[in-house]
C-alpha cells in the first residue's frame, strides 16, 4: 500500500469520518423512498408508471433485501412481493 | 376553406367524438382519400371495440395488414400490447442477471403487469411508439379512436408520465449523490431514456405542423355539448384541432312531415354549430341512402371529406 494513499486516506476519514453515518443514514431513507415510489402498487396506491418500471425491478430487488433486513424483518414482509 | 383536403399533409391525424357519430367511417374514408393522393397511410384503431375491420370487410390484427394499395390498418389491443411489452422487459434482462434474481424478478414483473391499467398503458406505450418512431413505411398515421374520454386522457398522458418519471429520476438523484455514481447507474440511465421518449411523444403529439385532430360530430344537443368540452381540453393541452366534421345531415326537401320536422331541428343545431365553432374548419357531410362498409360507399364519403364541392356551410 502506497504511503500517498495512506495519508489521502487519513485526511479524507479526518474530514468527512464523523458525517458518514448522517450521510449513509440520509442515503438509505432516499433509497426506501424511491423503493416506495417504484413499488406503489404493490402496497396498493396506483402508479401510473408501473409498466415503465419493470425494467428496473431486478436491480430494485437487492435493495429491497436490504431494506427488509434493516427494518428487522427476516423476510419479505409483503406476500405478494417475494423475496429470499 | 370546407375540406380536410390539406390535413393529408400532416404527419399524424387522431379522429375522435362521441360514441357512434361515425368516427372510424371517417377515419378510413380520410385513410382512403391519403391514399388515393399518393400517400402511404396507416390507419390505426385504438378503440377497444375495433370496427375497421367491418368497413374494409376483412380481418386486421395488431400488427399492420394491408388493406389497399399505400393503406395498411392496425387494430391495437391492450391486453396483447402488455404480454408483448412484458415479453419484451424480459427478454431484455434475461442476459444481464443470475437465475435467481430472475426467477424472482419475472414473478415481480408478471404481477406488475396484471394489475389495473397495464393494459391502457400498453395501448398508449405502442401509440407513443407509432408516433415518435417515424416508420418509414408510412406518410401519415391516422387513428381511430375510441369516445372521447378515453382518448382525452390518453393525450394528456404523455404529460402524466412525463411528471412520474421526473420525480423517480430526482429521487434516484438523491440518492446516488450520496452514494454512487449516476452516469453509470442503469436505473437511472432506464428512467433517462424513458423521459427522452416521452419528450419526443409529446413534441410530436403537440407540433401543429404535424399533428391534428379532427373531431366527428352530429347536429343534435349531446355531441354538440361533447365537442364543445373536448376542443376546449384538446386546446388546453395544446394539441392542434385540424376541424370538425359535421357528419349525417339530413336532405332539405322531403315530402315525409316526420323527416321534415327532424331536418327543421337540425338546422337550429347547424347554427348552432356555426355559431360556437366559428374559428374551426367545418365539413358537412349528407346522410347516405346506405351505410357505409366496403370500398366503394367508402370513396364516395373520401370524395365529400376531401374536395371543395362540399355542402358547405
Amino acid at each position: 500500500m502506497s504511503i500517498g494513499r495512506n495519508i489521502r486516506d487519513f485526511f479524507h476519514g479526518a474530514a468527512y469520518g464523523r458525517y458518514e453515518r448522517e450521510l449513509r443514514l440520509q442515503a438509505a431513507e432516499l433509497n426506501d423512498l424511491f423503493l416506495l415510489l417504484c413499488y406503489m402498487e404493490i402496497v396498493g396506491l396506483p402508479n401510473p408508471a408501473t409498466l415503465y418500471l419493470l425494467d428496473v425491478y431486478p436491480y430494485l430487488l437487492e435493495q429491497f433485501h436490504l431494506w427488509h433486513r434493516r427494518m428487522g424483518m427476516d423476510r419479505s414482509p409483503l406476500g405478494n412481493l417475494p423475496c429470499c | 376553406m370546407t375540406t380536410l383536403r390539406r390535413l393529408i399533409d400532416k404527419r399524424v391525424l387522431f379522429f375522435g367524438g362521441k360514441g357512434g357519430v361515425g368516427k372510424t367511417t371517417c377515419a378510413s374514408a380520410m385513410a382512403l382519400a391519403a391514399s388515393q393522393a399518393g400517400k402511404r397511410v396507416l390507419l390505426v384503431s385504438t378503440d377497444p371495440a375495433h370496427s375497421t375491420s367491418d368497413i374494409f370487410e376483412r380481418p386486421i390484427g395488431p400488427e399492420p395488414v394491408e388493406l389497399l394499395p399505400n393503406l395498411q390498418g392496425l387494430e391495437i389491443d391492450g391486453a396483447f400490447e402488455s404480454q408483448r411489452y412484458v415479453a419484451n422487459v424480459k427478454e431484455h434482462i434475461k442476459g444481464l442477471f443470475g437465475p435467481h434474481i430472475l426467477k424472482e424478478s419475472y414473478r415481480q414483473i408478471d404481477l406488475a403487469a396484471s394489475m389495473p391499467g397495464a393494459e391502457e398503458m400498453a395501448l398508449f406505450d405502442r401509440i407513443g411508439a407509432l408516433i415518435r418512431d417515424e416508420d418509414d413505411r408510412f406518410d401519415l398515421i391516422i387513428f381511430d379512436t375510441a369516445p372521447t374520454g378515453h382518448t382525452l386522457r390518453l393525450i394528456r398522458m404523455p404529460e402524466l408520465m412525463e411528471a412520474w418519471i421526473r420525480a423517480l429520476s430526482r429521487s434516484r438523484h438523491a440518492m446516488l449523490g450520496i452514494e454512487q455514481d449516476e452516469a453509470t447507474d442503469p436505473v437511472m440511465l432506464s428512467l433517462g431514456q424513458r423521459l427522452e421518449h416521452l419528450r419526443e411523444f409529446r413534441a410530436r403529439l403537440l407540433s401543429p405542423r404535424r399533428c391534428a385532430f379532427v373531431l366527428v360530430m352530429v347536429a343534435e344537443r349531446l355531441p354538440i355539448e361533447e365537442t364543445a368540452r373536448a376542443i376546449e381540453q384538446l386546446q388546453e393541452a395544446g394539441v392542434t384541432i385540424g376541424g370538425l366534421v359535421v357528419n349525417r345531415i339530413l336532405p332539405a326537401t322531403s315530402p315525409d312531415p316526420f323527416l321534415r320536422a327532424r331536418h327543421d331541428q337540425e338546422q337550429i343545431y347547424l347554427d348552432e354549430i356555426d355559431r360556437r365553432f366559428t374559428s374551426h374548419l367545418k365539413v358537412r357531410v349528407p346522410q347516405l341512402a346506405s351505410d357505409v362498409h366496403g370500398v366503394p360507399t367508402l370513396e364516395h364519403l373520401a370524395g365529400v371529406l376531401t374536395t371543395e364541392k362540399a355542402l358547405s356551410s
